[in-house]
């Protein structure tokens, strides 16, 4: 009965059954096996499997037909083994003895009786399936280990083949014996990813090694830790600005030079470190340079450390001298033959300097290849353009000759590209076809793409430089240098031999620099000043760099950080300079966000900060799309670019909360580069982050989201899903490179292609990867509340009026002094050539991607005025400026970001030198902005308040700072005094205060000195006209002394403001005639001159408002007041014969008295 | 302690006398650990698979030469098992006592000119 029984079940057994196979996964597969049922290889066994059993069948068939033969073959063997050893090894062959491996099962622990016999249920797998199922587990297992050995094999053997592996004992020997070694080898030795290998493996530990991009950071990290064995440990790992995987276990981390700086500023001796790999020093990167001359010093603090510099055999002597003749190891590199051909452009093809590019010597390379090399014989083209412009002319002209022939996909590359149009170039043309890649210097060293085997070199590059008179930012075209060259043409030597053809002539060659520019010669130096002095390095001017800035570029910087405030007078930190330096932005960025944080605009201010930071998240491809352009109107802001900006930021998170991952598409309709907005949110948490940490912002009440338990377990269960979601994604990385189609170029050109581009890129990566994971999307939900963000969002979505004046003053308050002036005939021209002026550079056009270059109009000023109070021609209320965030000349000088402001506001508000005649009614702001205002009580009442707004302002700040300095405590403002000022600041930028008549009513000129004008501007020391009234000699303001200027004469009245030393003043009995005048505050109405007036309301407070006398200046303070009040003074009365203790406006009254 | 759970404490490194790899091993016998159901019939030098996310999958880098006691890896030019391990070399000289699928093979495989070399240097 049994054996019917079994015969049934043998022929129901099915083994393409899934119920069949799950009933064997009960026995091979269980918890607690090696493998388990639902596991990746489990799957894998299943598909191995099918596999195995075909090849099985196979071999039997096979077998049987040679069998007679394998019998005579044993026995001949048997015959022979007389003298040898017996090995005694079974007869008879089976694959099965080749495994060295034994599984114990369920059907191993039921043969030895672990659990009770086997259930002989009516179906199930019989003893044969079992077999032979166990069989093949056994096969896999091997199979599995053989797959992995290979792979380690593989792994060693390329490692042992890179031309580095025989310095290897060198290299170690030198870091143990030496503190600092130079490893100088080309392309392709291994440096990069072996020197930290052969350190970490000959017991270095803490080993940190820097890079100058980010993203080779995370590249290099995955690659050393797949090659060192540790791909899924944490021994090896990166850290950048947003991103770390470093974990307490880490022993080696790449990181970049500017985070290794920022540690240095917090430990001095970096005392986490016992290795420093500097890599890629050749690159002479600004922050490089600095962090070698920061770690020679740390050489002779810390015995112990260890510095390795890696460098391309570039100039390798400048780095071994700078330290004290540290030993040299050269690698040779591993470049295949490059053959070089130099083509000289002929003169009739020479652009002249306004001409767009010639595209014909391009054009004859593609041809020359196209003949000379058969299409089988593969390799891509890779060509070395100047700019962005230049390459959108040769795209178009290559691209025409493409689709004639069908043989080049063309290809551009530059960093405004969406990432994912970058990421096509490596992508594989399909055969037949060869790509052309059309690069700026960002394939050069940044971007590295295999398979390239020819390079054309047009020998031009666009850099970068400052010019620092007009600060302005410079993009100007040169030739490259020799070692330049020398790299661009070893791209074309990776893979295999190469062609580079030289668009210039050999003695050109030969006349090029040797090296490029060290980016320290060329740039702004400010924030590196600014760490310089955070990190107490002395004065920058003495500080002994590798190779030193000019001294008048450190000079500017140290100017340019006193007008900013960051250095006092004597070039040392300010308490906002020490926080400024933390802060990883320019310092205007960094002003706006401690301005910001003041006032409850923290959450604006924050974003528009990030966003000035990162790239423009608009892509300029997609602004001639007319759906793009219709589908971001309603994102613009016509009061500037950085409302613009905050406008997009607030709708994306919005959503990004409702839609989650559809904002991807929204971005696309809109032509926005989406991983922007994601840099955006990081950086706008790490600005968040250190003002918390710096006392400006208070702790959050972050725990009440989450107050409640369910909420917070079903948070914790989504992070633990988005958390796979990135594992998964990144084990499938890598092996994903997709055929390019032929196509591929033509819809790029110029436009707006990138939508459908996108698109199809979608589709493909659905086909390939079964469902497409947005990582992007996973990696923020990871790092990011959305419900927070949206509620943060929502707070600075719907600024009220007053709001965005106030936001707007903070802006103006950080880019200042980056103002400009619209031309006074600007509303005369065409759109397109309305001009500006900033102080130090004339006729600068705003740029195309700003708001305002299609809508200049709102700049204008309007033309219809009342002509009753404005008698001068050009007198209007409504004079406003530009605040911008860069300067930056390419073929024009343009400047970007830009918001508009209210003219004379903003500047009484924020400048530093406010300069005024007798009556007020002329000012002239940093000696280069001239304000007129007929009415002369309007004048008065506008600085005079502005003074008042000013010192209000400055005593929270300060009280602020110095609050943050002390460690972050209980507020040190009072809410009540932050909103009277704001209160009175918005009052100010809005309205006027008592009168009730609009201050933007008030009418004045408002132009540009010439230059004879502004050198004639001041009356100067030697003509101050006897002092005047004693009153003026008395401190207007706590702690700052009224004295004549030592330049411009007048009176210095506080820091920014000098009364009455314009050289042309009207009359000279301005200062001391007296009109009469009502205290808004305190009942007083008596006549007062200027100075009396704008004294009294600079001390008269309305009741229960903050005193300026309880908060004396620190330092100063103590010095300028020797009586209980700074505001006090002795007064000798004549008639009452008596000497009095009395404020100046205690004395007007007093006086009155004896009227 | 952590650490080692995590990263999987070396116990020393393993080369192949032949070719000479080298890689550190976390673990010398036959009972490599996290792996109950798992039994290797030969001692062996073993780590954890680098390349498989999960720490418990093992990889098996060598063990000895049955008969000259040499320490190989498992590498298809330094050794093979049959029911026990024996490195290339042996092999060879005792060819006869193998079945012929295998002499087959290691006729087809012809002595490899790597192997032998690197060994000498």
């Amino acid at each position: 009965m049994m054996e019917s029984d079994r015969r049934r079940d043998s022929r129901t057994w099915d083994w393409d059954s899934s119920q069949c196979r799950a009933q064997l996964d009960e026995v091979f597969f269980r918890p607690h096996d090696y493998i388990q049922t639902g596991s990746l290889e489990h799957k894998e066994f299943w598909s191995f499997f099918d596999r195995f059993q075909r090849f099985k069948g196979k071999r039997d068939m096979s077998l049987s037909k040679g069998s007679d033969e394998v019998k005579d073959g044993n026995q001949e063997s048997k015959s022979r083994k007389k003298a040898s050893v017996d090995l005694g090894l079974p007869k008879d062959y089976d694959a099965r003895y080749r495994i060295n491996v034994s599984v114990c099962t369920r059907d191993v622990e039921e043969r030895l009786g672990v659990s009770e016999r086997r259930r002989q249920t009516s179906s199930g797998p019989g003893k044969e399936e079992v077999a032979t199922c166990r069989l093949t587990l056994l096969h896999f297992l091997d199979f599995c280990q053989r797959q992995s050995f290979c792979k380690l094999a593989k792994l060693r053997r390329e490692q042992k083949s890179l031309p580095i592996f025989q310095y290897r004992d060198r290299i170690v020997e030198l870091v143990r014996t030496h503190p600092v070694v130079v490893v100088a080898g080309d392309t392709g030795c291994g440096k990069s990813t072996q020197v930290p290998q052969y350190l970490l493996s000959s017991g270095f530990s803490h080993i940190a090694c820097t890079q100058p991009r980010r993203i080779a950071c995370i590249s290099l990290a995955k690659r050393v830790s797949f090659e060192s064995l540790n791909q899924y440990g944490s021994k090896v790992g990166y850290q950048i600005r947003f991103e770390t995987t470093r974990t307490p276990a880490t022993k080696l981390l790449f990181l970049t030079e500017g985070l290794l700086l920022r540690q240095i500023q917090q430990d001095a001796e970096l005392g986490q470190y016992q290795v420093l790999i500097v890599d890629e020093v050749h690159e002479r990167h600004l922050h490089c340079d600095f962090l070698l001359g920061v770690l020679r010093s740390l050489l002779r603090l810390r015995q112990d450390l260890r510095l390795v510099l890696m460098s391309a055999t570039i100039n390798i002597k400048l780095f071994s001298a700078y330290f004290d003749e540290a030993p040299v190891l050269q690698v040779p590199g591993r470049l295949f033959p490059i053959q070089v051909i130099y083509q000289p452009i002929p003169p009739e093809e020479q652009p002249s300097r306004s001409e767009k590019l010639d595209p014909r010597p391009y054009l004859r390379v593609l041809q020359g290849i196209d003949q000379r090399y058969p299409i089988e014989e593969r390799g891509d083209l890779l060509l070395f353009l100047s700019g962005v412009a230049e390459i959108s002319t040769i795209q178009d002209a290559c691209q025409t000759y493409a689709t004639h022939t069908r043989r080049w996909i063309i290809l551009p590359l530059h960093s405004t590209l969406s990432l994912a149009q970058q990421d096509k170039v490596f992508d594989i043309a399909p055969p037949g076809v060869r790509k052309c890649i059309i690069s700026t210097n960002i394939a050069e060293t940044s971007v590295t793409i295999d398979g390239v085997r020819f390079v054309v070199d047009s020998g031009k590059v666009k850099e970068m430089s400052f010019d620092p008179k007009a600060k302005m930012q410079r993009l100007q075209e040169f030739w490259i240098s020799r070692a330049s060259s020398e790299q661009r043409k070893g791209r074309a030597g990776r893979t295999g031999p190469g062609v580079c053809y030289r668009l210039y002539a050999e003695s050109d060659y030969e006349a090029f620099a040797p090296y490029p520019v060290p980016e320290i010669h060329r740039v702004a130096l400010d924030s590196l000043v600014l760490q310089m002095k955070s990190m107490g390095l002395g004065d920058p001017r003495s500080f002994v760099f590798i190779d030193p800035p000019p001294a008048a570029s450190i000079q500017t910087a140290l100017t340019y950080l006193k007008e900013q405030g960051a250095l006092d007078g004597h070039a040392e930190l300010t308490s906002i300079g020490r926080l400024l330096s933390q802060l990883p932005v320019d310092v205007v960025i960094g002003k706006m966000l401690v301005l910001g944080s003041v006032f409850s605009l923290v959450e604006p201010v924050l974003t528009v900060a990030a966003a000035l930071s990162v790239q423009s998240p608009y892509l300029r491809s997609a602004q001639h799309n007319p759906d793009c352009a219709t589908a971001r109107q309603p994102l613009y802001s016509n009061q500037g670019d950085p409302f613009t900006l905050l406008n997009t930021f607030n709708t994306w998170v919005q959503v990004k909360a409702e839609r989650g991952g559809g904002s991807r598409k929204w971005c696309r309709r809109r032509g926005i580069e989406e991983q922007r907005l994601y840099e955006m949110v990081n950086l706008r948490r790490q600005f968040k982050e250190l003002l918390k940490s710096h006392g400006l912002l208070a702790a959050e009440q972050g725990a009440t989201c989450w107050r409640d338990r369910q909420q917070r377990r079903q948070r914790l269960g989504e992070r633990k899903k988005l958390h796979q979601l990135k594992r998964d994604h990144d084990l499938q990385e890598g092996n994903r490179r997709k055929v390019l189609r032929l196509e591929e170029g033509e819809e790029g050109v110029g436009s707006s292609g990138s939508e459908g581009e996108e698109e199809g890129r979608e589709r493909r990566g659905k086909d390939g990867a079964g469902q497409s994971v947005d990582i992007q999307e996973v990696k923020f939900k990871l790092r990011h509340n959305v419900t927070e963000l949206q509620e943060a969002a929502g707070a600075s979505r719907d600024l009220s009026s007053r709001q965005q004046a106030l936001l707007k003053l903070v802006l103006c308050r950080g880019l200042y002094p980056q103002l400009a002036l619209p031309d006074e005939h600007n509303a005369t021209r065409k759109d397109s050539e309305q001009i500006f002026h900033t102080r130090n550079k004339q006729g600068v056009v705003i740029h195309p991607t700003s708001v305002f270059a299609s809508d200049p109009e709102v700049l204008h000023v309007p033309e219809q005025e009342p002509r009753e109070t404005g008698p001068e021609k050009g007198e209007s209320s409504r004079h406003q400026l530009l605040a911008f965030v860069t300067l930056l000349e390419t073929n024009k000088p343009y400047v970007t970001n830009c918001a508009r402001v209210p003219a004379l506001q903003a500047l009484l508000l924020v400048a530093s030198s406010v300069d005024t005649n007798a009556d007020c009614t002329r000012v002239v702001v940093d000696g280069w902005l001239e304000l007129t205002l007929s009415d002369a009580e309007a004048a008065l009442r506008s600085i005079s308040s502005a003074l008042t707004l000013r010192d209000d302002w400055e005593r929270l700040l300060q009280a602020q700072l110095r609050n943050s300095a002390t460690g972050p405590a209980a507020p040190a403002v009072s809410h009540k005094d932050l909103g009277k000022l704001s209160e009175g600041l918005v009052r100010f930028l809005l309205y006027t205060e008592a009168a009730s008549t609009l201050l933007n009513k008030v009418s004045y000129g408002l132009r540009r000195l010439g230059g004879l004008e502004s050198q004639n501007l001041y009356v100067g020391p030697q003509q101050v006209p006897g002092l005047p009234d004693a009153p003026a000699l008395n401190p207007l303001f706590p702690g700052i002394k009224a004295e004549p200027h030592p330049v411009k004469g007048g009176l210095r009245v506080t820091g920014f403001f000098t009364y009455n030393c314009l050289s042309d003043s009207k009359d000279m009995y301005s200062e001391c005639l007296r009109t009469f005048w009502s205290c808004p505050h305190c009942d007083l109405y008596m006549p007062l001159t200027p100075l009396e007036r704008m004294h009294h309301e600079a001390t008269c407070r309305p009741a229960g408002e903050l005193q300026p006398k309880e908060e004396p200046e620190d330092g100063k303070a103590a010095s300028s007041s020797s009586s209980s009040s700074s505001l006090t003074r002795v007064y000798h009365c004549d008639v009452c014969d008596k000497d009095l203790t009395l404020t100046s406006t205690e004395i007007l009254k007093h006086k009155r008295q004896h009227l | 302690m952590e650490f080692g759970s995590t990263e999987g404490t070396p116990r020393g490194l393993f080369t192949c006398e032949l070719c000479e790899l080298t890689t550190p091993f976390t673990y010398y016998g036959q009972k490599p650990p996290n792996t109950r159901a798992i039994v290797l019939l030969e001692e062996c030098y073993v780590m954890k698979d680098p390349f498989c996310p999960e720490k418990e999958k093992f990889l098996v880098l060598g063990s000895t030469c049955s008969l000259c006691h040499k320490t190989v890896c498992v590498g298809a030019d330094c050794s093979l098992f049959y029911t026990k391990r024996f490195c290339l070399r042996c092999v060879r000289e005792h060819l006869d006592q193998f079945p012929p699928p295998i002499q087959a093979e290691l006729m087809k495989k012809k002595p490899t000119g790597k192997t032998p070399g690197l060994a000498s240097s």
